[in-house]
């Protein structure tokens, strides 16, 4: 890429000697210098970013192919060096191609797609090629095997720092016990000092890809993480652009390089969601840039002086009394049905009246005749203009302006627009009008016009201005004409358009998020939330948070944030990542968690994790450790994670209002026996039997059996504030019969009586069946929480 | 004067015993119905007592609380109540007795710690609860309060049980100055003879004193009775036989202050606490000598400013229904105008002979008791 300055008028000499040393820089040299950029800027987290990178490679790889990725990754300390080995499942690497990935930066299939992918510029892998050979001066030794191959390619290969060009140093063939994959060794300086953050990196992947099952093995120590579902993340397909996400250098790029015609064609060809409705819209909110609007004037009444009818008449000569009166007739009544006429209208009008007598009469209507008849009718129309102006701004001024100020305004306004004229205006010529006219009032009238009236003022004679019946230009047209193409930007932008489609996009899914957390913490409670797709800049965005309370979680200090991108997870700067930020502004103590002055991470043992899945997430920098404060992401963001955490409170509310329970029936549980027990002693009276009132105490559901002769009843009695939706079953080791309302099934020699009764509060059911006396039923009750069942058989 | 034996609801009822056991039954009851246990006892304030046109004493109305074991709240004091129970029918059944606060300390002894007594109120109303609901006095329960020391002095002979046997006391002749004691329960005494012409209930020990020193008792054949500041129920109810069976009239002498006001409501309609037993505390015809706001006013007694809690009090006392007479209400209303109140022992500003000479004799004259 030359970057030659331009001389300078006079001082030829010195740039032409500054010229000399100026030289091109390879991509790679640029690096080379440049490598905390792309996270190598230490040896503790060169390893982590050099695992990342090549982790994220080997599960993008392996989606695309639709394997389960089974990755293994290897830290071997080598002397004064680590080896970091990543080996995959994936479909492998051609030949031709594993040179050009590993050893050539911006080399990658995915740049130009709009496609949620881990990877987008093809830096990462070979920037990790880069460190180690400029750390170790090792080359990247790399094996792959595709499906078709018999036997593995082995290379060793290193980037050509100048030329940004893989240099081959060791190509052969091999064999290799995968059948398919790849596996790449690099050596490099570094060291574990960011051990943790390595761990946390591969558990945290693991967390959002429960399709994969990762393994690592550090020196002293081994993790694996297995697979929690069989199901790929879904397909993602490439989507167009959005007219919302366009830029202008791309947009005329896009307009010079299309086989369409029209705007519309080429709006409808070129982007996504938008059919020839939005098209049109679009057009129109050209269209009023471009050529802008025809202001219209209210049609003069019979009684006004402006007597159209008699103005075009007089304007006509020489064609016959009768076709004369006939024409400004037909022109007068054709216009006449409008309420407010605009120039284009009146020319309608006259041509269509012009061509009629001409077919009546044998008179020929030439454009001399009908550009005065316009002229004539238009006047007409103009003469009335000022009273016309007034009922405008009167219309969309506040009662308290005076009177007088608003007919001077209405005048200054009025006389902005020559009888002449077509008043064709653009919205800002309009304001420009309304502004100028607006001043003089206030300098000469000493009243105020602020910005909201001069506002409202514009959109009342916008909204009164047609547009015009002009074919739009054509797209080769807009691509040669920067204002053209800015006001098609524009138009784009300000339509409402809907959201691009999200197949580009592969949430991780609600489910899937809670089976990522559920495996990897051991806890009370998980709830997990996946918003519907939004847009940022054209591009599609999906927010999933998820939430793990309780258990084993670390009870100490914070909880703990997860922030994932496009199912990577980012383990540097916390700090500056937009997530972090929501996170701390949410109240959490809303939530029933505990929050320290009110924000700021949440403390407890909590889990929160949240996912930004686009086809391009705004990171704050090229290694991409922290999505930027983009307010539409930190709002779906917002929402996703209180979704997840209404639940987390509802959770933990009931969990409360259980505690509570409990205690108080710990407590009864001491206090009513005791009591009981008293009774019978004073009362000299056989032991009581309190289950029952125990029961109705806790406003339990009771379910009791009576059994008579053959007959057994179950009667449930709900003594609880609402309703129960109960499944009771009944396991009876003889045939039952009459059974009431029951599903009966027989097993083995055991009949299951099933019901589903729904008791109201404060109600009683009764279940009846028919059995043998002999026979010893055994009850169970679904549908209900322990500890608000008592079953007393 | 005539000596009257009666004792009929007075007297202890042998069924006491048998009303406890009967209130544990139907707990037991309750339990085996598996019912929620619960009892209901009339709400003891102010805003649930009525007046009793037949016995003329102020009673409970029908509103009640109800103690259930619904929450764990009741089902403690229902515990208790059953711990009670147990512990009073025992002593019964042994004929021994106790005292209320014995009751609060015996409570520690119990073997669960829920069933132990908090504080003293919690015992005592735990036992009103239970003569409420079994009928039944504490004194039929052998449950007596902390010796109140109450006193009476003057012409009448009676004839005392006590647990050493016996005693026949005249309470001018074989008393020293500080009168005869009223022992707690006094349906153990018979009144055997008399010479008093009326009973004069004394608020303060002060004012006793100088009645006795200056033999007011003796000149006038007044009784005496000290009330030690609040009356206890032993002493309402010896002062309620000695109406009932001497047919003596019974005056009341107070401070002049809200607070003392309700001593003599106490004496004369019953207390909030114990409306049950107003029947049998109460005396409705005991008048109200004074100190009235009307003798500050008219004897120009030195006063004390009212307090705001004085304030208070009056303004409740309006309210109270048992103070909702013509009498009252002017003097209440009058006593909130002068903002004053003050001490019996006031009168001693005109000397030390005042209340005995003049006071006295002129207040009873005007009731029409001398």
């Amino acid at each position: 890429m030359p970057s030659y300055q331009s001389q300078l008028g006079g001082e030829g000499e010195i740039a032409e000697e500054l010229a000399a040393s100026q030289r091109s820089i390879s991509i790679a040299e640029f690096f080379e210098k440049n490598k905390h950029m792309l996270g190598f800027d230490s040896g503790a987290r060169a390893l982590v970013t050099a695992v990342k990178e090549g982790v994220d490679n080997s599960l993008d790889a392996c989606e695309e192919a639709g394997i389960l990725p089974d990755i293994y990754v290897e830290i071997q300390e080598e002397r004064d060096y680590y080896r970091v080995i990543i080996e995959d499942n994936g479909p492998g690497i051609t030949k031709e191609q594993i040179p050009k990935i590993f050893g050539k930066l911006l080399y990658g299939s995915r740049f130009h797609k709009r496609e949620q992918n881990r990877g987008q510029q093809g830096i990462g892998i070979s920037a990790a090629v880069l460190y180690s050979q400029l750390t170790s001066g090792k080359p990247a030794r790399i094996t792959s095997r595709t499906q078709a191959n018999d036997e593995a390619e082995y290379f060793e290969v290193i980037v050509d720092t100048d030329e940004n060009e893989p240099e081959i140093s060791v190509e052969e063939t091999t064999t290799w016990e995968r059948p398919h994959g790849t596996r790449i060794e690099l050596e490099m300086e570094a060291n574990m000092r960011a051990r943790q953050q390595l761990q946390d990196y591969v558990k945290h992947t693991a967390v959002v890809n429960p399709h994969a099952r990762i393994e690592l093995r550090e020196p002293s120590a081994e993790f694996k993480f297995e697979r929690a579902t069989d199901q790929l993340p879904a397909e993602t397909e490439e989507i167009r652009p959005h007219p919302h996400g366009v830029e202008l250098g791309t947009l005329i790029k896009m307009a010079e390089a299309t086989d369409s015609y029209s705007i519309s064609g080429f709006l409808q060809e070129e982007f996504t969601r938008v059919g020839s409705k939005t098209a049109d819209g679009i057009i129109d909110q050209f269209m009023d840039r471009h050529a802008g609007r025809e202001l219209t004037w209210r049609f003069p009444e019979a009684h006004e002086d402006a007597d159209l009818e008699a103005a075009v008449e007089d304007a006509v000569a020489n064609k016959g009394a009768e076709a004369t009166a006939e024409f400004a007739e037909r022109v007068a009544e054709a216009l006449a049905e409008h309420d407010r006429v605009a120039r284009h209208q009146v020319v309608a009008a006259v041509g269509e009246a012009a061509d009629g007598i001409q077919a009546d009469y044998g008179t020929t209507f030439g454009s001399t005749v009908r550009e005065k008849a316009v002229a004539a009718a238009w006047g007409a129309i103009t003469a009335t203009r000022e009273p016309d102006s007034y009922t405008l701004v009167d219309a969309a001024t506040t009662t308290r302006k005076d009177d007088a100020v608003i007919q001077a305004l209405a005048e200054r306004l009025a006389a902005k627009f020559e009888p002449g004229d077509r008043h064709r205006v653009t919205r800002e010529q309009l304001r420009e009008y309304v502004d100028r006219a607006a001043d003089m009032t206030e300098e000469r009238d000493d009243a105020t016009f602020g910005d909201t009236a001069r506002e409202n003022v514009v959109s009342e004679l916008w909204d009164a201005a047609l547009r015009v019946p002009d074919d739009p230009p054509r797209i080769h047209d807009v691509a040669e004409d920067r204002d053209m193409a800015s006001n098609l930007l524009t138009a784009m932008r300000e339509t409402d358009i809907i959201s691009p489609p999200t197949g580009c996009l592969a949430p991780i899914t609600a489910e899937l998020v809670e089976a990522g957390l559920r495996k990897e913490y051991d806890a009370d409670f998980y709830a997990a939330s996946t918003r519907d797709a939004a847009v940022h800049g054209g591009d599609p965005f999906i927010v999933e948070a998820g939430i793990a309370y309780g258990g084993d979680v670390d009870a100490d200090g914070k909880a703990e944030v997860l922030r994932f991108a496009n199912r990577v997870p980012l383990v540097y700067q916390r700090g500056a990542c937009a997530t972090t930020d929501v996170v701390k502004g949410i109240n959490w103590r809303n939530y029933g968690l505990d929050q320290p002055g009110g924000s700021g991470i949440p403390n407890g043992p909590a889990v929160v994790m949240v996912h930004v899945a686009s086809t391009n997430v705004p990171f704050t920098s090229e290694s991409k450790d922290a999505v930027a404060n983009i307010p539409e992401i930190e709002k779906e963001i917002e929402l996703a994670i209180r979704e997840a955490a209404r639940e987390l409170k509802s959770f933990l509310n009931k969990r409360r209002s259980m505690q509570q329970r409990r205690e108080k029936q710990d407590k009864l549980a001491t206090i009513l026996p005791e009591m009981a027990q008293k009774l019978s002693a004073v009362a000299g009276r056989e032991p009581l039997e309190i289950d029952d009132t125990m029961a109705r105490i806790m406003n339990d559901v009771l379910v009791t059996r009576e059994r008579e002769d053959g007959t057994v009843r179950v009667v449930v009695e709900n003594n609880a504030d609402t309703n129960a939706d109960l499944e009771i079953t009944e396991i009876v080791d003889a045939e039952p019969a009459d059974a009431d309302g029951a599903n009966v099934v027989e097993m083995d020699g055991e009949w299951f009586l099933k019901w589903s009764p729904t008791v109201g509060s404060d109600e009683e059911a009764t279940l009846e069946y028919a059995v043998d006396g002999d026979a010893d039923p055994q009850l169970s009750v679904d549908g209900i929480e322990d500890e608000k069942l008592t079953i007393d058989t | 004067m005539s000596t009257d034996d009666t004792t009929d609801a007075s007297t202890e009822t042998p069924d006491a015993r048998d009303q406890l056991l009967d209130l544990a039954a139907q707990f037991y009851d309750q339990f085996a119905d598996g019912d929620v246990p619960h009892m209901a006892v009339p709400t003891r304030t102010k805003s649930n007592i009525e007046y009793d046109p037949d016995s003329k004493v102020w009673v409970y109305g029908d509103r009640t609380s109800t103690r259930s074991a619904k929450s764990v709240r009741g089902a403690q004091k229902l515990l208790k109540a059953t711990y009670t129970i147990e512990f009073l029918a025992r002593q019964l059944e042994e004929d021994r007795s106790s005292t209320l606060r014995e009751l609060y300390y015996l409570s520690e002894s119990w073997d669960l710690d829920e069933a132990q007594f908090s504080s003293q109120d919690e015992s005592n109303q735990l036992v009103e609860d239970l003569e409420i609901v079994s009928g039944a006095t504490r004194e039929d329960f052998h449950m007596r309060p902390e010796e109140s020391g109450a006193t009476i002095m003057g012409p009448l002979l009676l004839r005392e049980q006590t647990r050493r046997g016996e005693r026949e006391i005249h309470c001018q002749e074989d008393v020293g100055e500080g009168g005869y004691q009223i022992p707690n329960n006094p349906d153990t005494i018979e009144f055997l003879d008399n010479d008093a012409d009326f009973v004069l209930a004394v608020e303060t020990g002060g004012m006793r004193d100088r009645l006795v020193e200056n033999g007011f008792d003796e000149e006038y054949n007044a009784l005496v009775v000290h009330l030690k500041g609040q009356p206890a129920r032993a002493t309402r109810r010896l002062t309620k036989r000695l109406h009932d069976e001497l047919d003596l009239p019974v005056t009341v002498f107070t401070d002049g202050d809200p607070w003392s006001y309700r001593i003599y409501g106490s004496v004369a309609y019953g207390s909030i606490k114990s409306a049950h037993l107003s029947e049998y505390l109460a005396t409705p015809e005991a008048d109200f000598i004074g100190i009235r706001p009307e003798d500050i006013v008219e004897y120009d007694l030195p006063t004390d400013p009212l307090s705001d809690s004085d304030v208070n009090a009056l303004e409740s006392e309006l309210d109270d229904p048992r103070f909702q007479t013509d009498f009252w209400e002017e003097q209440i209303e009058l006593q909130l105008d002068i903002e004053k109140k003050s001490e019996q022992q006031s009168l001693a500003a005109r000397g030390l002979d005042f209340v005995t000479d003049t006071y006295l004799p002129e207040r009873l004259d005007k009731m029409g008791v001398l």
